[in-house]
């Protein structure tokens, strides 16, 4: 027996709700309605209030408006195809990649031992060590397992799997991170999407086991349950699945064929995707929990697993741009890609309110204001119940609140990258902190003084209407800082539960005599 | 064969079970503390008769500087009962501090002297107090904690047998001075009664209670509701109105000094987690407040005409509230201590704190009179006793979850039923006590319809009305029973409205989960709207009532489809019918769930023959139950058309969101919403109120993912809101239609999905309590905005200018009123008075001694008439009083 959360029975199933398609089309046909009525009302030269303020919030709208558009198209796209059972041509021979950097070793262990348990065909597992560690290659042996190490670190994960790539030469190749435990079947479900010759690659979800430990675990895995529920499944059905860096299975010859893993970016998997795509191949996605993995426990590790993601997803715009791919894939790929600007629009939200306050100022036109509501509320209304229908009450304010309390590691890393200030390629700790880290969210902490701040002082000024409103607004936004910067200010451990890094090294021991 | 006595203790066992030791060392210490109490009242007594008047009075005045004292003091003994080793540690300390601000007093005896009215010797007597009283409190502390009640009990009777013997004699001797020493002896003589007996030395091996500070802190905060009012009255008052507040001041102790003990005796027991005690002390504590309030209820105009004077006797009628509300505040204490004791500190000083906050708050901005403090304060001290007291309730619930074996969860009944009980008492003295306005129009209009003969009544209705006659029938029966008086015309309204809580509490616990059910009950108790209504002589409660109980049927029915709630519901549906027509809407929308649950159920390959069945039966019972009310609803009709289409009833007005927004019909939606969740206020706190929208996107965004989609959340969603948006979609063809008064249902389903949000929300029971607090904070400033702020447009003080009109008004005078359609509350409230309509014609002010015009502007058809008038008979005649900017005008002509 462990207790490592990994070997625990998944609590979510991404093919809920069956109706995702039907639900899809319905709310985005409301929530588009409402969007023109909204935007179009806006947009009037009448609502120009102070034009420096008007402008940036008519671009926060429309950006956000486009995310929310996409969001609907994507759901409203999910495949309804049944999933193949088994492949038609056999299982053929599998070379299982499990990536390794500095992760320790109560952490990969279980991942080696059940990837040795895998089923579908021959299977080579091999533990890809960028780091030369003494006692990787003990483990490997330990469970007869090939072991490769490299001399260099270049190209950071990309460099290390295509070293293994070199080294390996099966028709298959699944890639997994350290701290994800495959289940038994996950070749054989994956294999049997191959028999399209088209397949380049089969991405399955990418399950935190951890979630329910930690409060930031928590939120971190809703976030990831949105996207690898509805959206993984609207780009499923529109063959617009990129690959995840983990849990995926390709053909080798697609992945050779464009040199393997691209090493100049710190999301290898979205380029590369892009680059498949290019080149004709399809992709698809299995909405099943076949890998079990880890999400981050410390807010340090979220906040890094973010900037990364943010600083990739913003450098591929370019290429997306640039790529030859057909509409739909482009505008899929740039709806992913733009995502992490977001936190710009938060930016402007939180701005305006106390903008007003301090100035008088306001985006827009006075005696407008009222009017605001009634055009935004239906548009509001319908984006919040569509990711609620659609996310299965998966996704909840927590994980919203996290989002939009790290608004500054979208704007940090969009302007790294506008700037060409480069990154390394981090690995997100699967270790969990036991204390406060006030470090991590310390700009939202400033944001959370200032607009309360700002909001006292306002009050204290006057309590007409239009005061009230933007204290309202600031309140709201103060509200929601507040929640997301919490998992930082208290320890980690919030549910009853000890975090997973302490459950795993509870259970390292009778795992190692298991094995 | 046993004797009578030992089965009558083995009886009572069996009934109190676990409760019987609990129930009998408090009822021990209640009657030391009413001996005491009687005690201390005949020493006063006897020196009422014994001093001259003027030595009564500096006595009386000493005696108050001595409780001011002690007050605050009696604090230490929530500390040392928790840690009772702390009043052996400390009482040297407390001693030495208590003697050092008696220096001080007695240093700053002069200025103390000149601002007391007391001669400075008294002053010196009230600081040679001051080193015993913390002493004294500690030590009775001490033994509370220490469970040795009997010593209790014999240091509260020694103060007044040393006070009945030595200061009577002092008296004899050296008049109120004498007196004032023996009252200060007898504090010490209770002081060595309590510090006598055996004592168990302090040992290095005893580490101190955690939260002994806080749980002093929080009893003095207890201590600031219960005497800040009389801080802020005296305040803002005018000083004769701060002088009958302190009258009520004064009978308020009495409730809280015959419950003053309870928390002390009970909080060892808490600590020691005895699940039981914190019941019978709440159930004690409230049975001791109802006793007082009921007793004052009864005695209170000789009471104050015996205490205070003949010239105090007018505030008599408020004493019942205040004492009411300081019985609450008594079961307050019960539920502080008890949190204390659990260690549950900081939540607890978080809403009491929050209580005091709104107390002052309240009294500070928006009393202007001695009814308006009295409100503000019935608010605090019911808010705080229903928070505390669902919250407790809870914490008994998860803990008998939790620790306690099966067989004693038979108690689980005990723990729901006590904090619905204590709910559904809390909602109907809120609806009792927070009676602010007189009767309105359509309520004269009910009194007029109900003093007719039935027939008469019935032909009224049939062509003068646009109501199913229900109601009406419940108002013939009840004025005949109880009379015309506001209070019986209202009081039907008010059980309707009071039964409607724990009716919520259903909605909410089959939908959700108890916790809901009290929760949402609780936050119901001072929902805005619903208290409003509960006090009109209208059908809205009754329509309110039946509306909820169909909810919570339905959602019966589709859960456990029975025979009694299908009958329960079709029965329910009709009486809905035959209250208010606009109930068809909301009908209507029960059978529509119906049919959409059977076809999902059907595409989900379940059975709905039975489901069907059930519904097609039901509707045809509910049809049959209607045919007798078409006959009437057909001449209604008639009536109504060959009234040109006239209202009948006046629209209200449109008070929403200031002059630019009436009129529109987004606004007016915007309106009827602020109205169902914050209840009716004047115009620019309407329009703060509509400026708070965005933090309704917060609300949208905290129910992002909040549970998978339930039945009942769809059932409770469509009820309230499909007859919602039906009639804000007809009011596109008639304006005045939406009114949210007609689809009064709304407000409890809306308090039944913030329960659920604050449920889901806040899980700890620390986290819940103040999230509860919020709310109940939130709700209780809108009500009290809404009962006193007399800028609200809905309040008319009909009441006010017409009993004045009826006092002053001789028999030769004339009262002429616009509109004619007052008529029943001129009738009502100055029938006595020569009156007629203005539409007669302008009358000749030489046939009258006095004219007196009355007219309501807001419900005229522009007010040219009563202009024209008023300029007419002001050139002929001395204008002897102007109207100022009210809701309801007088002018009076000589």
């Amino acid at each position: 027996m462990t207790s490592d959360p990994r070997h625990t029975t998944p609590t979510w199933d991404p093919n809920e709700p069956t109706t995702l398609r039907r639900r899809g089309i319905v709310l985005g046909s409301f929530g588009a309605v409402a969007a023109a009525w909204y935007i179009g009302w806006l947009i009037q030269p009448v609502r120009v209030g102070t034009w420096w303020l008007y402008f940036p919030l008519i671009a926060a709208e429309v950006f956000n408006m486009t995310q929310a558009v996409g969001f609907w198209w994507t759901v409203s796209s999910a495949r309804t195809a049944p999933t193949p059972a088994a492949p038609a041509i056999g299982y053929a021979e599998t070379d299982v990649l499990i990536a390794v950097y500095d992760e320790p070793i109560n952490v990969i262990e279980p991942t080696v031992a059940a990837a040795t348990r895998l089923r579908g065909g021959t299977i080579n597992v091999v533990l890809c060590d960028d780091g030369s560690r003494e006692e990787l290659r003990v483990l490997a042996e330990s469970y007869g397992v090939r072991y490769i190490a490299r001399e260099s670190s270049a190209g950071a994960k990309a460099g290390n799997l295509n070293n293994a790539l070199a080294a390996t030469g099966a028709p298959f190749v699944a890639v997994l991170d350290s701290d994800h435990v495959p289940e038994p079947h996950f070749l054989e479900t994956t294999l049997a999407y191959f028999d399209d010759a088209d397949v380049a690659f089969v991405q399955s979800p990418q399950y935190y086991a951890n979630h329910p430990s930690t409060d930031l675990a928590g939120a971190a895995w809703e976030q990831q349950s949105l996207f690898f529920g509805p959206i993984a499944r609207g780009k499923d059905g529109l063959g617009a699945m990129f690959c995840a860096g983990t849990n995926v299975v390709f053909r080798r010859e697609p992945l050779e064929s464009v040199g393997g893993y691209p090493e100049g970016s710190v999301t290898e998997d979205f380029e590369l995707s892009v680059q498949l795509h290019e080149r004709g191949w399809r992709t698809r996605y299995v909405p099943e929990v076949l890998v079990k993995g880890l999400g981050p426990e410390s807010y340090s590790a979220y906040v890094g697993q973010q900037d990364r993601w943010a600083r990739g997803c913003l450098a591929a715009i370019p290429t997306t741009l640039r790529a030859r791919l057909p509409w739909h894939l482009k505008a899929q790929y740039l709806l992913s890609s733009s995502f992490f600007l977001t936190g710009w629009t938060f930016l402007v939200y939180m701005s305006l309110p106390i903008i007003r306050l301090l100035t008088g100022h306001q985006p827009i036109a006075r005696g407008e204001a009222d009017l605001f509501l009634v055009h935004f509320a239906p548009y509001f209304g319908l984006a919040l119940l569509t990711v609620s229908i659609a996310g299965v009450s998966g996704y909840t304010f927590r994980a919203y609140a996290v989002m939009f309390a790290n608004f500054w590691v979208h704007i940090r890393a969009s302007l790294a990258v506008l700037l060409g200030v480069g990154g390394g390629f981090t690995v997100t700790s699967k270790e969990g902190t036991a204390g406060p880290e006030p470090g991590a969210v310390l700009p939202g902490l400033a944001l959370i003084l200032v607009l309360a701040g700002v909001s006292l002082w306002a009050l204290a000024s006057s309590v007409d209407p239009s005061t009230l409103n933007n204290v309202g607004f600031a309140l709201l936004h103060l509200v929601v800082l507040v929640r997301g910067v919490l998992p930082a200010l208290r320890s980690a451990v919030v549910t009853g539960q000890p975090a997973a890094s302490e459950q795993m090294s509870a259970g390292t021991t009778s795992l190692s005599t298991e094995a | 064969m046993r004797p009578i006595s030992g089965r009558l203790r083995s009886a009572l066992r069996r009934i109190l079970g676990a409760r019987a030791p609990h129930i009998g060392e408090q009822l021990f210490v209640a009657a030391g503390q009413g001996g005491a109490g009687l005690g201390n009242l005949a020493f006063s007594v006897v020196m009422a008769r014994m001093l001259p008047p003027e030595g009564f009075a500096v006595l009386v005045a000493f005696l108050a500087l001595y409780l001011l004292i002690h007050v605050p003091a009696s604090s230490l003994s929530a500390g040392s009962a928790l840690e009772p080793t702390s009043a052996t540690r400390h009482r040297w300390r407390v001693a030495g501090l208590g003697a050092a601000i008696g220096v001080g007093l007695i240093a700053a005896a002069g200025p103390v002297s000149a601002i007391t009215d007391l001669p400075p010797a008294l002053v010196v007597a009230a600081a040679a107090a001051l080193p015993g009283a913390g002493v004294l409190a500690m030590e009775r502390g001490r033994l509370y904690g220490r469970r040795s009640h009997g010593r209790v009990v014999a240091s509260l009777l020694a103060e007044p047998a040393v006070r009945l013997t030595v200061a009577v004699a002092l008296a004899l001797t050296a008049g109120a001075l004498g007196a004032s020493l023996g009252v200060v002896l007898a504090g010490y003589v209770a002081l060595a009664v309590a510090s006598s007996g055996p004592r168990r030395p302090v040992s290095a091996g005893d580490t101190p209670a955690t939260g002994v500070g806080g749980t002093i802190i929080i009893f003095l905060l207890v201590a600031l509701v219960q005497n800040q009012d009389v801080l802020l009255a005296n305040g803002i008052l005018a000083p004769r109105a701060a002088a009958d507040f302190a009258v009520l001041s004064t009978l308020g102790g009495i409730a809280l000094f015959a419950a003053w003990n309870i928390p002390m005796v009970l909080m060892p027991r808490s600590a020691a987690a005895e699940q039981q005690a914190v019941g019978t002390a709440v159930a004690l504590a409230a049975a001791v407040g109802v006793t007082v309030t009921l007793a004052v209820w009864m005695l209170a105009a000789p009471l104050v005409g015996l205490l205070f004077g003949e010239r105090y006797v007018h505030v008599a009628p408020l004493a019942v509230w205040y004492v009411g509300a300081m019985a609450f505040l008594g079961i307050a204490r019960v539920l502080v201590a008890h949190r204390s004791a659990r260690g549950r500190i900081w939540t607890t000083a978080v809403v009491v704190t929050v209580a005091a906050s709104l107390q002052a708050a309240s009294i500070w901005f928006l009393a202007d009179d001695v009814l308006g403090v009295v409100t503000a304060t019935g608010a605090a001290t019911v808010g705080l006793t229903a928070v505390l007291g669902v919250v407790v309730g809870m914490e008994q619930r998860s803990a008998t979850a939790m620790d306690v074996p099966r067989r004693t969860r038979e108690s689980s009944l005990w723990r729901t039923l006590v904090p619905l009980a204590l709910i559904t008492a809390t909602g109907f003295v809120v609806r009792v006590v927070f009676v602010t306005r007189g009767l309105w129009l359509d309520e004269a209009i009910t009194w007029s319809q109900a003093t007719m003969a039935f027939g008469e009544m019935i032909e009224d209705v049939r062509f003068g009305d646009v109501h199913p006659p229900l109601y009406h029938t419940v108002m013939w029966a009840a004025v005949r029973a109880l009379g015309e008086s506001e209070f019986a015309l209202r009081l039907p309204s008010i059980i309707a409205g009071t039964i409607g809580l724990p009716v919520l509490y259903l909605v909410g616990r089959d939908s959700y989960s108890k916790r809901v059910g009290l929760v949402a009950a609780t936050l119901g108790v001072v929902s805005p709207l619903w208290v409003w209504y509960s006090q009109e002589a209208r059908m809205y409660s009754f329509l309110l009532l039946f509306s909820l109980l169909a909810v919570w049927l339905q959602i019966r029915v589709l859960q456990r489809p029975r025979a009694i709630y299908w009958i329960a519901f079709t029965l329910t549906v009709a009486l809905m019918l035959w209250t208010q027509y606009f109930a068809l809407l909301q009908v209507a929308t029960h059978y529509g769930i119906f049919l959409v649950v059977a076809w999902i159920r059907r595409r989900r390959g379940r059975p709905v023959r039975g489901l069907l069945v059930g519904v097609g039966i039901s509707l045809l019972a509910v049809v049959l139950m209607l045919l007798p009310l078409a006959p009437l609803l057909q001449d209604q009709i008639i009536a109504y058309q060959n009234r040109s289409g006239a209202a009948f009833e006046p629209g209200t007005p449109a008070a929403g969101l200031g002059p630019a927004a009436e009129g529109s019909r987004t606004y007016r939606l915007a309106a009827n919403v602020i109205w169902a969740l914050t209840g009716y206020h004047a115009a620019a706190t309407m329009e703060q109120l509509a400026a708070a929208w965005p933090l309704g996107m917060l609300a949208g965004l905290a129910l992002l993912g909040r549970g998978p989609w339930r039945l009942p959340t769809g059932v409770i969603g469509a009820a309230a809101m499909v007859p919602f948006t039906v009639l804000f979609t007809a009011s596109w063809l008639q304006a005045n239609l939406f009114e949210v008064r007609y689809v009064i249902v709304i407000t409890p389903l809306l308090i039944v999905l913030l329960a659920r949000l604050i449920d889901t929300a806040a899980r700890r029971p620390s986290a819940l309590a103040v999230a509860l607090a919020v709310a109940a904070a939130a709700l209780g400033w809108a009500l009290t905005d809404q009962q006193t702020n007399r800028q609200n447009p809905r309040i008319y003080d009909f009441e006010g200018e017409l009993t004045a009109i009826a006092r002053d008004a001789d028999r030769g005078d004339l009262l002429v009123y616009q509109p004619p359609y007052i008529d029943p509350l001129i009738r009502y409230y100055a029938g006595d008075v020569r009156h007629r309509p203005l539409d007669h014609g302008v009358p000749e002010l030489d046939d009258y001694e006095d004219v007196y015009l009355l007219a309501v502007p807001n419900l005229i058809e522009g007010d040219r008439d009563v202009q024209e008038t008023v300029d007419e008979l002001t050139g002929s005649a001395r204008v002897v009083e102007d109207p100022s900017a009210r809701q309801v005008l007088v002018w009076r002509f000589r």
